[in-house]
């Protein structure tokens, strides 16, 4: 991954995420790095941000306040709810899941992240090996 | 039998009465014929001749009849009895005169056998009908294979268990069917292959088995099996498998890992924020003094340590829980290895200690899950640069082609040692040795991590030591093509290759990447 080029520039990314020193962090290195980053704190207004199709990569975090990561996750792949998105989703957490939900996520997020195991640069890094 | 030498004896005092009776009539006969007459001696003699042969036979019926009597009572009682000569009327036992007590008893025993036979001819007729109603009725999931392990009977529970019609089961491979995964060696892939070769009957029983059904959301399901063998079965069934779901209970007892997942949860925020502001320091290093450098390097090193510890934490929970899961997937490790240790040079430096690397590039892929070979790796160097002294700073990591093409790695130190009699229990879980415990920090829980990863991978672990002279651990990981092979060998059903499911990260058909 490390001698893939990094051309985020101006890609969207929506980070859902209610840690105000994580999103903080992030946004800076996201922004510092080219990428075009958007915060929100609340999952109903993630949601709604989410499904208006205007980002490349959504960061969600699984514990937030009204709609869990989970929730909005199965929302933004349920076809009823929400048409095809562009964005790759990646679940980004610090908490270790249930098998169950490990499983869904595994089949609904393009990605998966443990906060406490990848810094903001790492980050970054990673989102450059998304296509 | 008392009855029937009473039989015996009986007929005995009837035939010597019934001879001396025609003895009598013969002799009184002769005896008138000759006085009367006056006879000639020679024809009397001729004449007491043939009255003792031709008296004989005018009795023989007579003598007959009353000893075949009983026989035809009996004989009447089989063929009452005998379904195919159903009609025949019973024998008529008030009329049995002769050996009465003997003949009722007789056909009182014919009349139990016959009912006895009935019923279990009865069960016999019944057994299809039976043994298949309470197959199909039993709420268990049961599955039963023939001797190459082909289903030839599945439940209803099973196929509304699995959520796959019967036709999709029955003629399948069991592997193809119930997609397990064990804690332990002791699998039932291993106790069938023993009760195959050593035994002609046996039963296992497993606990906290993992069964993955397969679609669209694949679920797991935690569950005990007993199975019951029995070799070359007449109706060719070998082997049955019962299933007993107890995901329900088994969550119940896992809120203790999720306590432990909580608890790491709220160890990780407050570190992701540490982590992530020391980075954002780093960045502005080249303006401040050495000094300041310094200290930010030997926080940061401390964080990567805190996170490793808090992963081992976790990881210990999922295993001791069964909870951990391992697909490996096939790297070059003289390209991962390097990765690894570039992280872990921050850590070593920050410790004033230098990692040396010796690592052949001519080597066999291997068959890895990247995340737990971090891990792995991250407890070994970690270890090294704890016990490292001041003597001569460095770790030395090689990597060459070992025996049967394995991979070997070995991570040396120059430190303390390890005293002899602490190396056996090295890899125990909890293990510290007492001697280096006062002056090192540790929880006991890397090497016993370490040797599940490793172990999990196929390979082996393994440490060498003086006391005083240093420390060298090494490991072997086994070529992808050999674990592939072994893999074709075992089951034939094909694990999704693209998704590792693991505790740390992942990124769909990309390459594997955490920290």
């Amino acid at each position: 991954m490390d001698d893939q080029p990094a051309s985020p520039q101006g890609k969207k990314v929506l980070c859902i995420e209610d840690e105000l020193f994580i999103s903080e962090l992030y946004s800076r290195a996201l922004t510092k790095a080219g990428y075009d980053i958007v915060v929100e704190l609340d999952g109903m207004k993630g949601l709604e941000l989410a499904q208006s199709n205007q980002f490349d990569i959504i960061l969600l975090d699984l514990m937030i306040p009204h709609l869990t990561g989970t929730e909005i996750l199965s929302i933004l792949r349920d076809p009823s709810k929400t048409p095809e998105l562009k964005a790759k989703i990646i679940v980004t957490t610090n908490l270790e899941q249930r098998d169950d939900i490990k499983s869904t996520i595994e089949q609904q997020a393009d990605g998966y992240i443990v906060k406490a195991n990848v810094t903001p640069r790492e980050l970054v890094e990673f989102l450059n090996g998304i296509e | 039998m008392d009855q029937l030498q009473q039989f015996i004896r009986a007929s005995q005092a009837y035939v010597y009465l019934l001879i001396l009776l025609a003895q009598l009539v013969g002799v009184g006969v002769w005896w008138l014929t000759a006085r009367i007459l006056a006879l000639d001696t020679v024809f009397v003699l001729i004449s007491l001749v043939a009255s003792a042969l031709l008296i004989p036979l005018l009795i023989l019926p007579v003598i007959t009849k009353l000893f075949t009597s009983p026989l035809k009572f009996v004989w009447q009682a089989i063929l009452y009895t005998t379904p195919e000569t159903a009609g025949t009327k019973a024998p008529d036992i008030a009329n049995i005169k002769y050996a009465r007590e003997l003949v009722t008893n007789l056909v009182t025993h014919i009349y139990q056998l016959a009912h006895v036979g009935a019923e279990a001819s009865a069960a016999e007729n019944n057994k299809g009908l039976d043994t298949n109603f309470i197959a199909q009725s039993l709420p268990l999931p049961l599955v039963v294979l023939d001797k190459d392990d082909t289903v030839v009977f599945a439940n209803s529970a099973l196929t509304s268990y699995l959520e796959r019609p019967a036709d999709m089961i029955q003629g399948q491979n069991i592997h193809s069917v119930l997609d397990l995964s064990f804690g332990d060696e002791n699998t039932f892939d291993a106790w069938h292959a023993n009760a195959k070769t050593s035994a002609p009957t046996a039963t296992g029983t497993w606990e906290r088995v993992r069964l993955t059904i397969p679609g669209e959301k694949p679920t797991v399901k935690l569950l005990d099996l007993a199975a019951y063998y029995s070799k070359d079965n007449v109706a060719g069934y070998e082997t049955m498998l019962v299933l007993f779901d107890h995901s329900t209970a088994y969550a119940v007892e896992n809120q203790a890992v999720n306590f432990v997942a909580l608890a790491v949860h709220e160890l990780r925020t407050p570190l992701t924020v540490l982590r992530g502001y020391i980075e954002a320091l780093e960045e502005d290093l080249a303006n401040t003094s050495p000094e300041i450098r310094q200290y930010i390097e030997r926080a940061q090193a401390s964080a990567s340590q805190l996170t490793v510890f808090i992963n081992n934490i976790l990881n210990v929970a999922q295993i001791d829980d069964d909870q951990m899961l391992f697909t490996l997937q096939e790297e070059k490790w003289q390209e991962v290895l390097p990765n690894i240790l570039k992280d872990l040079e921050v850590r070593a430096r920050a410790h004033g200690i230098k990692i040396t690397t010796h690592i052949d590039s001519d080597l066999p892929t291997v068959g890895i899950d990247k995340v737990s070979m971090y891990e792995v790796v991250n407890n070994l160097i970690d270890n090294a640069i704890k016990y490292s002294t001041r003597n001569r700073k460095e770790i030395i990591v090689t990597c060459k082609r070992g025996e049967h093409d394995l991979v070997e790695t070995t991570i040396q130190d120059f430190g303390v040692g390890i005293p002899a009699n602490a190396v056996p229990k090295l890899f125990e879980k909890f293990y510290r040795d007492h001697h280096n415990r006062t002056r090192v920090g540790g929880s006991g829980l890397g090497l016993y991590l370490c040797k599940t990863f490793i172990t999990a991978h196929g390979g082996n672990i393994w440490v060498r030591s003086h006391e005083g002279e240093g420390t060298t651990f090494g490991f072997t990981l086994v070529p992808y093509a050999q674990l592939a092979a072994e893999q074709k060998n075992h089951n034939n059903t094909d694990s999704n290759p693209q998704i590792t499911r693991s505790a740390h990260g992942w990124i769909k058909n990309h390459s594997l990447y955490r920290r």
